[in-house]
């Protein structure tokens, strides 16, 4: 009996413990000091990292992309994500935060107000970002119009309902370090930049554990579709069978080397790519290349 | 004599067998059609895909020929290959979405888009590599809007 007392003592603490550890971890003021932000490099930023993908109303193109009012809905396994309204409006937009409101957001998933983001908003890859790019990407930001359409509320069964959730997934899962470690070519490495960090290609190209952690061992091995239905293919080497002229003319053109074309939410993410220099193509290609191989 | 009747039974059950398919599956004649648009179209893009990768030299009429036909076939395409009910689900091997038929205007419009990217690409195909290349995005763009809104992703 007295064990028993001891036991659940220590669970207490434990979990105590763990709510502590799970709590809110935001940067630092000093972390964004004497930084200066470039709204035309942030404008690169802003397409490789797909904000506009999500963000925008559904189905829209040209000048409309840039309008961030939210909307779009994403199914998973936890619930439905309603993407929020990050356009400049200052009351249902993002137009009030600062750069380290931005930088909290998609670096910790952290609010303005020190609540935890559900990792829908891919904070696990923007998390590598570079603090030159949040800034960039900032004044990009404030470049764009506003529009006071409200944001809508996750569609979540509990427990996903709990923000407190989310501060156990991050102690497990949120991480600076790269998926694929290790030194790589100049090339390789601006490539392994684009797609772990802002075009976060392993958000839906690797599959996930129970808890929602991206199954780092099986990297781009392909996972299930959200949605539910196919399966989001594996992109490792040997699985594709593509050469680096056919990676690059696929995120240029959206055609496969069997002239297929791209479908589904890839779309987006082609035309995301294409906007950015060849360089930058050629980059993804051969970091692409360089990944283990999984079956 | 045997070898005959047998060979004429089995020619009637595989006739029958065909008729009995078609009466089940009455789209089945307009997917063949739609896949071999699409396949005419994927191997026209592989002519002048390869010149785009730089895996073959550019040749202009060779380039010029293969837009021809993609403009061709991109003319062909109209609802006449999408008749009402033959979507993913419904007719066999089809990957076409109802949406098709919810919102047939901007269907049409995507596809009259097709057609104006590929007179483009025309002109493009025609004139060097480089605005071959270029051309091949917007052409791409043109192809996966509609995919993208109207075609059931693959596994």
């Amino acid at each position: 009996m007295r064990l028993l007392g001891w036991l659940l003592a220590l669970g207490l603490i434990g979990a105590g413990g763990l709510w502590v550890l799970a709590r809110p971890n935001p940067l630092s003021e000093s972390d964004v000091a004497g930084l200066t932000g470039d709204a035309v490099k942030g404008e690169a930023v802003f397409w490789a990292a797909g904000c506009a993908s999500c963000h925008m109303a559904a189905e829209a193109t040209g000048d409309a992309q840039l309008v961030l009012v939210g909307g779009q809905r994403f199914p998973s396994d936890f619930g439905t994500f309603i993407a929020p309204n990050i356009s400049q409006d200052p009351t249902h937009g993002i137009g009030g935060w600062s750069l380290l409101d931005l930088a909290n957001a998609l670096k910790r998933g952290v609010s303005p107000e020190g609540q935890h983001y559900y990792p829908a908003l891919p904070y696990g890859s923007y998390a590598k970002l570079q603090m030159q790019d949040v800034a960039d990407l900032y004044a990009f930001l404030q470049t764009l119009p506003a529009d006071a359409t409200p944001s809508q509320p996750h569609e979540l069964g509990f427990p996903f309902s709990r923000r407190e959730t989310i501060g156990v997934w991050k102690l497990l899962f949120l991480t600076e370090d790269w998926s694929l470690p290790g030194n790589l070519t100049p090339t390789a490495d601006r490539g392994r930049y684009i797609a772990e960090a802002l075009a976060h290609c392993g958000e839906c190209h690797t599959a996930r554990n129970m808890l929602g952690g991206m199954d780092t061992a099986r990297w781009l091995a392909g996972a299930p579709n959200p949605s539910g239905e196919g399966r989001i293919p594996n992109i490792t080497p040997a699985a594709l069978g593509w050469t680096a002229p056919d990676i690059v003319a696929y995120l240029t053109t959206g055609f496969t080397p069997e002239f297929d074309s791209v479908g589904g939410h890839m779309v987006h993410v082609v035309e995301n790519m294409a906007r950015l220099p060849e360089s930058d193509r050629v980059a993804v290609a051969e970091y692409l290349l360089a990944v283990p191989s999984v079956e | 004599m045997k070898t005959i009747t047998m060979l004429a039974a089995a020619l009637a059950v595989a006739g029958f067998a065909a008729f009995a398919q078609d009466a089940e599956d009455p789209f089945a004649d307009t997917v063949e059609m739609r896949h071999g648009l699409m396949l005419q179209m994927a191997t026209d893009l592989g002519t002048v895909g390869a010149m785009a990768k730089g895996e073959v030299a550019y040749d202009a009429a060779v380039a010029s020929k293969a837009a021809a036909n993609i403009a061709a076939v991109a003319s062909v395409i109209s609802m006449a290959q999408w008749p009402e009910g033959s979507q993913y689900g419904a007719a066999a091997d089809s990957y076409a979405l109802p949406a098709i038929w919810a919102t047939p205007d901007d269907f049409l419009t995507k596809i009259a888009d097709l057609n104006t990217a590929a007179a483009t690409f025309q002109v493009a195909a025609a004139t060097d590599v480089d605005a071959l290349k270029t051309g091949m995005g917007a052409l791409g763009g043109a192809c996966s809007a509609c995919h993208k809104a109207y075609r059931q992703p693959e596994e």
